[in-house]
């Protein structure tokens, strides 16, 4: 299978999962954010227009369960997918820590931007939401990019 | 000979820039749109393509609902039973002395059993979801409440929609709601205040008075005060002393009496029976005559 194909049928599947995990669940932290890993993950492989066009419908779907900070994922999220396209012509890293750095950083820039234009109502202190809470979640997520590419083994299709 | 139009790469380049710009653009102006139409968005993206994910939910929700064991229902309606054989005096007894005192009578609460749906993304904290709205009467400003060993309060309901509402609860910085200990001697205002960790949010019960001394473990409930709760619901038990300001007010922290994570299935106070009685008053109505139905959804004092 191509690297397209494998992505192809990984991205929404992470998106799927992602809303059943967190919405059908109602796993809050405990999951992870397998949106922002399907955005970094499809974002390496298309250009800045349509990893822009993805992050603003998947931070869409998210602002639809925010009522008080609603856009604030669709910025976050559309920054960071014009970004992760832009990755590939920066960057240009297939090692597995690489990689690792590459979604854990994604995460933590995705949560540092939710966090700028939240606003003030939402807005906690920043050590505990993006160091510490947005730390532990970007990990979270580049370990399980990190399985994710272990478990497809030698195809390098996600990096 | 030359051509002078832009080579394919960078012409694609181009466009792709201008388009991950425009995206940009408009995802600043979602952050910028009226609130009405904000909702609206919302609204049309819950009932499509996230409804299936919500469905799921609410049907988990009614799984655990359903497998409570009926020993333990039967349990709560056997005590239940008790304390409405042993209340029913107190009815009469009210009547009478609120007769004496040429009270008004109690405007009834209704209440509307729900399903609390929470969803864990990004952003959402302090918000919940209910399978009720606008055509089961349900209006912003309702209070949600839940039972919690008793009946205690969760939040309000902020946007309602045709078979759906928002709500928002205690954890939310904007919450305040004018309380009082359960015997109705001191009164105070309840805020939210962040924990130093996840899920560490307690209640704040400022205002009170620096002489007024609370124990550790005193109720606090709601004093119906502004308007905004009914009075006598639950909110939190007295933790500790929190500040105390010069010597004229004190600080008391509280131990809510929900845990926001764990509520499922919800009770909401719709408000109509109140407002209809407003309205009678408003019209000159005479209150005799009104059904002594009295609940907690009383909005008087």
């Amino acid at each position: 299978m191509t690297r397209k194909t494998i992505l192809g049928l990984l991205v929404p599947l992470l998106v799927v999962v992602h809303f059943f995990l967190h919405v059908g669940f109602g796993i809050e932290r405990a999951a992870p954010d397998l949106l922002t890993l399907a955005l970094l993950l499809a974002a390496r492989e298309t250009g800045m227009g349509s990893g822009g066009a993805m992050g603003f419908f998947f931070g869409l779907l998210e602002d639809a369960f925010s009522v008080l900070a609603f856009g604030a994922s669709t910025l976050a999220m559309t920054v960071v997918g014009i970004l992760g396209a832009r990755t590939r012509e920066l960057f240009v890293g297939d090692s597995l820590l690489f990689f690792f750095v590459y979604l854990g950083s994604g995460k933590l820039l995705r949560d540092m931007i939710h966090w700028v234009v939240a606003g003030e109502v939402v807005r906690e202190p920043f050590l505990n939401v993006v160091l510490i809470d947005g730390g532990i979640a970007a990990i979270y997520l580049a370990s399980v990019g990190l399985l994710l590419a272990l478990f497809l083994g030698d195809s390098r299709a996600l990096r | 000979m030359a051509s002078y139009t832009d080579p394919p790469e960078e012409g694609r380049g181009r466009r792709d820039l201008t388009v991950a710009l425009a995206f940009l653009v408009l995802a600043a102006l979602v952050l910028y749109l009226p609130p009405g139409t904000q909702s609206q968005v919302a609204a049309a993206l819950r009932s499509t393509v996230l409804q299936p994910f919500l469905m799921t939910q609410g049907a988990l929700a009614q799984a655990r609902l359903r497998a409570e064991g009926a020993l333990r229902l039967q349990a709560q309606l056997d005590s239940l039973a008790s304390i409405v054989a042993s209340q029913s005096s107190l009815v009469a007894e009210n009547q009478h002395l609120r007769g004496l005192l040429d009270l008004q009578a109690r405007a009834p609460g209704s209440f509307l059993p729900a399903n609390l749906i929470r969803p864990g993304t990004a952003g959402s904290r302090s918000m919940f979801l209910l399978d009720v709205g606008s055509d089961q009467g349900v209006q912003a400003g309702d209070p949600v409440l839940m039972r919690n060993g008793r009946i205690a309060l969760v939040g309000k309901i902020r946007e309602v929609s045709r078979g759906a509402a928002i709500g928002l609860d205690w954890s939310h910085p904007d919450f305040r709601a004018s309380a009082m200990t359960a015997d109705g001697e001191v009164f105070g205002m309840v805020e939210p205040r962040p924990g130093d960790f996840l899920g560490g949010e307690r209640l704040l019960l400022n205002a009170i008075p620096y002489y007024e001394r609370l124990d550790s473990g005193t109720l606090i409930t709601t004093s119906g005060l502004g308007g905004v709760f009914p009075r006598g619901i639950p909110i939190g038990e007295v933790l500790e002393l929190h500040q105390e300001e010069g010597n004229w007010r004190s600080e008391y922290l509280l131990r809510p009496m929900v845990e926001t994570g764990s509520a499922t299935h919800v009770l909401v106070v719709r408000a109509d029976a109140s407002i209809q009685r407003l309205l009678e008053l408003f019209e000159g109505g005479g209150v005799a005559g009104s059904p002594e139905v009295d609940s907690t959804g009383g909005r008087d004092g």
